[in-house]
């Protein structure tokens, strides 16, 4: 290929046609795993208790550093808003009325916006083209002007830790992308109606039935989209009589679902099921406000493993509360299904909990299955009823075509019904890579959170001038990762998120633990205490050097209980 | 401490009136005051509290103990604020006792069982058996299908398939990721660019489905304290934006211009007192998906204009369907899209994707990606599906006839008019049924007679009437309606009946009327007009539906038959094979 003068555009480009042999596209979708060693089942022990997931806080000099530098961003941010009315007020143009018109939204409201997230733009909503598989490629940018980029058309290959692909089921070629493209073929490109109008088709029953069987319930319902998923389901589960007792890390989703349906919140502190029972007992004594008459009903909503912490529920003792006290339980699966459990069949797989005590299981297809939208499963009446009364039924799209063929076609792949012995290696890689990473990190010294199984591995910066710096060096370095800060997490816990995939190698994992330390390193990152496992000598604070970590962590990941040595 | 400043303060409003004592209360106040400051010095960070008071003190005694005072007026307030509510209305049990009542409490069930007389809304959901179009397959069976909302029929096209594929062959199916996280993909880009310029707006933004558009757009613009005059017409997706969005709401009679005039102008002098000005919003729809109308958008459009509201319009329904291009009731009434601030609609209809789209100026889709939660909380629409609406757009743009219209939707649009027309005729001389929408609705509507309906005291509305009469929604769900389940239940023996006579798929109005927040109207056949139908094949529909209709409801002619029909509805089969 001719090498082309390069034009930069403000435009985001086309991406090129990629002429590489198939094999080598297949790699950079899914690593080949190099040994059966690499391979752990993901499987809490029955009866053990959980353990409490341990945060580790970092020396006070830090958090002192964080909320000054945010004071710090705060007065300068209000000092150049006031000069800059006068000085520059086309900027402010949108923050005024106009013509007897309101602003379309409050100087306040987008006070972060203009004057935090903008100065580390360039590491949200990178513009990525192919697969987002075990590689991901992301369009080089460069920044013009207050909020512009300016596209050369070369892209930047990286290791993915950002998307959600647990599975690895992010391929644009093999027998779940065959699949996918037949059911284009055979049933087209949409859904053309609600599902109660004409728009359910044989693929649809076929595909309720495949997830139904697969989570252990006796009936389920699709629904075209994770988010609308749990929007619109409170609505036919709750009223103003029925009080919801929510997580107070649960999704936006499920807080939206919530306040739609019109019931009654009540907040717990996350996954503290002392305060849960408590919450219970006393609401059920109080009953409603005002009038005290009893509740209709109260209905528990947790998540099974939660994005942002990488934390999991308790299930067995939600489980047992909501026994006693006669409650509901709904959990989402949205990260757990398919990532969690030997069978890979979630929250409840995973600590062996029969799925018959879980009333209403939600989940979505993007994250593990690489596909998108979301499922309620439950007992045949209930979704029987949910057939007339649910929201997204009767008033939105349903399920298109290709996106069904995926979920059928990856599950079936799970299940070893379609590409035997495949489906327990993504099960068995994504346990590995999980527990190899987040002990490889904690071992290195930074601090990690989460339980030990799961994919979601939080890695905590703490200071807002850190987060850019991480996730460009990181880019420069060829791994992509997401980073998150105030408003999805508290203000000072400023944090990147792993996302372990199975398509990744141990070999790949390396890679990032050795970028992670020369970048935990340069930027002063590692400050674990040790209270989170990873030392070499109990009591002392973890900081392997990276070649012990890399000779140790295969074995050492295996150990039941993650960094502790006794 | 608070004793302290709450003795103190009430000296000093003695103090007024004995004006000749007033040095001496002065100084006894300093010297306690100056006693409980120093101890204050001893607590970290005191110092600094204390050196400010102190200052402040010697400057004006009065004024430091007034801010005290007011700074413990505050604390309380937030402390007791918090605890308020409940506090007052707690009452107080032993543990014994909580064991008790929860040992006592019988919850209701999650959900109520589907009765004898609503299973069969779920046994007449059809099944399509394969390909989903103009021609289906049900029940083993060719039939044509009047009941897609893919009005152009481009689900069926060979190219917009290819487009499918080639896209899913590049980037798999799923996006595995929100649009803010690697999410977003070049043809999500080059989709938004084409929304943009295909219905003349500044830019747009994609969302993962259709329904949760409109209550994702609302609330990221409108707050507690804005206003918006909407439509008493509009569909549910609206409804529940608005209730979400808790911004405070007035309505106007449905496309009742005058209505609105008249609510615009009695509120006006409130409006122009606003200082700062809120956000104001009229919002209606293009074409109603509850009544089949187009909006009078000329006449919106010179009233917003006037009392400077902006205008929220949903055009999932009209988009690809009104208007010479398809650039829905903007193109049909040749207003320019500027007018409109926020456009919503949908992909998953005449696009033959899946997903929703906001277009509009750039300020307030740039707010969206970072502050609409359905967009910044969800994955992206599959990258495949966003090539999919691409290809949609230039199969409606790209092929146009001499005078500039574009030839599919011309196409659909003549076969509107035709079975309009036709069915309009025939409705004069039916008593029984009546069409209901507008001229220019691809879902052509047809409503019960109103008179046949009088006969049987049907009432002319169902639901509840609170939303629309406070402004607030019932905090209650409808109760099942037996006269609105019989008369959806006629209709679908209608459908059925046209099923079986002439392989013909149609549908009716199906609205969750438990869920519905405004005043329901009557349920109604729809017939969905689809390019991909001949008109002969239109012919055999609008023939045989007389017939249907007065199969259907020759014998149902008083309100006593109307009831037993119940027990019909108890017993009627599953219509459809099921998989
Ligand atoms: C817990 C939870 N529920 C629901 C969703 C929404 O799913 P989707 O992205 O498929 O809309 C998410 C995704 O971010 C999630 O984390």
């Amino acid at each position: 290929m001719a090498r082309k003068e390069r034009v930069l555009t403000a435009n985001i480009p086309n991406a090129a046609p990629d002429d590489r042999p198939q094999e080598v596209l297949d790699e950079l979708e899914y690593g080949k795993l190099s040994t059966k060693r690499y391979l752990y089942v993901s499987k809490h022990p029955v009866g053990e208790p959980l353990p409490t997931p341990i945060d580790d806080e970092p020396p006070y000099i830090i958090y002192l550093a964080t909320y000054i530098s945010y004071l710090i961003l705060i007065i300068i941010g209000h000092i150049r808003d006031f000069f800059g009315k006068f000085f520059k007020p086309k900027e402010y143009a949108d923050l005024i009325e106009k013509d007897g018109y309101a602003p379309w939204y409050d100087g306040f409201e987008s006070f972060y916006v203009r004057r935090l997230k903008i100065r580390i733009d360039d590491c949200f909503a990178r513009p990525i083209h192919g697969a987002p598989g075990r590689y991901v490629k992301c369009f080089n940018r460069i920044r013009h002007g207050k909020t512009g980029y300016l596209y050369d058309g070369t892209s930047n290959e990286c290791l993915n830790l950002s998307s959600y692909n647990y599975l690895g089921f992010a391929q644009s070629n093999g027998v779940c992308t065959d699949y996918a493209l037949g059911c284009v073929d055979d049933y087209g490109t949409s859904a053309c109606s609600p599902r109660a109008i004409s728009g359910t088709t044989d693929l649809h029953q076929k595909c309720e039935r495949v997830i139904a069987d697969f989570v252990g319930k006796e009936d389920a319902i699709i629904v075209s989209q994770g988010y609308g998923t749990n929007a619109n389901l409170f609505s036919s589960i709750a009223d103003s009589k029925t009080l919801v007792i929510s997580d107070e890390l649960n999704h936006a989703s499920i807080r939206f679902g919530i306040r739609l349906s019109g019931a009654s919140v009540k907040v717990f502190k996350h996954n503290d099921t002392k305060d849960l029972e408590k919450l219970i007992r006393n609401q059920i004594a109080q009953g409603q406000p005002k009038t005290h008459r009893p509740w209709k009903k109260i209905i528990i909503a947790v998540e099974g493993l939660y994005s942002m912490e990488g934390n999991m529920c308790n299930l067995p003792e939600i489980v047992e509360i909501k026994d006693k006290y006669k409650c509901y339980l709904f959990v989402d699966e949205a990260h757990s299904i398919g990532a969690l459990g030997p069978g890979g069949r979630g929250i409840c797989d995973y600590f062996s909990v029969d799925p018959a005590r879980v009333d209403l299981l939600m989940g979505t297809f993007t994250k593990s299955f690489g596909a998108t939208g979301g499922y309620i499963a439950g007992d045949k009446y209930l979704i029987e009823k949910m057939r007339t009364n649910y929201i997204t039924q009767v008033y939105s799209e349903s399920v298109p075509p290709a996106v069904m063929g995926q979920i059928i076609s990856s599950l079936s792949v799970i299940e070893g019904t379609l590409n035997p012995g495949e489906g327990q290696e993504r099960l068995q890689r994504i346990a590995f890579n999980s527990r190899y990473l987040r002990l490889g990190l904690k071992k290195l010294g930074f601090i990690v959170y989460g339980a030990d199984d799961s994919p979601v591995i939080p890695v905590l910066l703490f200071l807002p001038a850190k987060m850019p710096a991480v996730s460009r060096m990181l880019y420069d370095m060829k791994i992509a990762v997401v980073i998150v800060s105030y408003p999805a997490t508290p203000l000072i816990s400023g944090r990147a998120r792993l996302c372990v995939s199975a398509a990744l190698t141990k070999e790949d994992l390396d890679y990032v633990l050795q970028k992670f330390n020369e970048v935990g390193d340069q930027i002063f990152l590692k400050f674990s205490s040790g209270i989170a496992g990873g030392s070499k000598v109990e009591g002392e604070p973890p900081r392997w050097a990276i070649e012990d970590v890399l000779a140790t962590n295969v074995e050492d990941c295996k150990k039941p209980k993650l960094g502790y040595f006794n | 401490m608070s004793d302290v400043v709450f003795t103190t303060t009430t000296t000093t409003t003695t103090t007024t009136t004995l004006a000749p004592t007033w040095d001496l209360v002065e100084a006894t106040i300093a010297e306690n005051f100056v006693r409980y400051l120093d101890s204050l010095g001893n607590l970290p960070g005191g110092q600094i509290i204390l050196r400010y008071i102190k200052s402040s003190y010697k400057n004006d005694p009065i004024r430091s103990l007034f801010e005290l005072a007011l700074f413990i007026f505050a604390l309380n307030y937030f402390l007791s604020s918090k605890k308020k509510e409940n506090k007052s209305e707690l009452v107080k049990f032993s543990q014994r006792e909580i064991d008790e009542l929860c040992d006592e409490w019988v919850p209701e069930p999650l959900i109520k069982e589907l009765s004898d007389l609503e299973k069969w809304q779920m046994y007449s959901i059809p099944t399509i058996e394969g390909h989903n179009g103009s021609h289906v397959t049900i029940n083993n069976k060719k039939v044509v299908n009047l009941a897609s909302s893919d009005f152009l029929n481009l689900n069926e096209s060979e190219s917009v398939k290819e487009a499918a594929k080639s896209t899913i062959s590049n980037t798999g199916v799923g996006a595995c990721g929100p649009p803010n996280f690697y999410g977003t993909q070049d043809v999500h880009v080059r989709l938004e660019e084409d929304i943009a310029k295909y219905l003349d707006g500044e830019n747009s933004i994609l969302y993962g489905q259709d329904f949760v558009t409109a209550g994702s757009v609302i609330p990221a613009f409108l707050k507690r304290g804005d206003l918006c005059v909407v439509d008493s017409g509009v569909n549910f997706a609206i409804q529940k934006a608005l209730i979400v969005s808790r911004c405070n709401i007035e309505w106007y009679d449905h496309n009742d211009m005058d209505h609105l005039e008249e609510i615009l102008t009695e509120i006006k002098p409130v409006m122009d007192k606003q200082r700062p000005i809120r956000r104001r919003f009229i919002v209606t729809e293009g074409l109603f998906a509850n009544s089949g109308d187009v909006v009078n958008l000329p006449r919106i459009i010179e009233l917003k204009n006037k009392f400077k509201y902006r205008l929220f319009l949903d055009e999932t329904l009209s988009i690809g369907v009104l208007g010479a291009t398809g650039k829905g009731v903007v193109e049909h009434y040749g207003v320019p899209r500027e007018e409109i601030s926020i456009t919503i609609g949908s992909m998953a209809m005449s696009f033959a994707s899946s997903g929703g789209f906001c277009v509009g100026a750039n300020p307030m889709v740039l707010h969206q990606r970072i502050q609409s939660i359905a967009y910044v909380f969800s994955a992206s629409l599959p990258p495949y599906a966003a090539k999919v609406a691409s290809q949609a757009i230039k199969e409606i743009t790209s092929n146009l006839n001499a005078d500039g219209s574009s030839v599919i939707v011309s196409q659909l649009q003549k076969k509107v008019t035709f079975a309009y027309e036709k069915l309009v005729s025939l409705s004069k001389s039916s008593k029984f049924f009546e069409v209901a929408s507008g001229p220019h609705s691809p879902i052509i509507h047809l409503a019960l007679n109103t008179q046949y309906r009088e006969e049987l005291n049907l009432p002319t509305l169902y639901g509840s009437p609170v939303f629309l009469s406070t402004g607030k929604p019932s905090k209650f769900l409808n109760e099942f309606d037996d006269y609105y389940n019989i008369e959806s239940f006629l209709l679908q023996k209608v459908i059925d009946y046209v099923l079986d006579h002439s392989s013909t798929l149609i549908s009716r109005s199906k609205l969750i009327l438990e869920h519905e927040n405004l005043p329901v109207l009557a349920p109604r056949l729809q017939i969905y007009i689809n390019n991909g139908v001949t008109t002969e094949e239109l012919s055999r529909l609008v023939q045989i539906l007389p017939i249907a209709f007065n199969e259907v409801l020759k014998n149902v002619d008083s309100e006593l038959k109307l009831i037993s029909l119940n027990s019909e509805i108890g017993n009627y089969k599953p219509h459809y094979i099921n998989y």
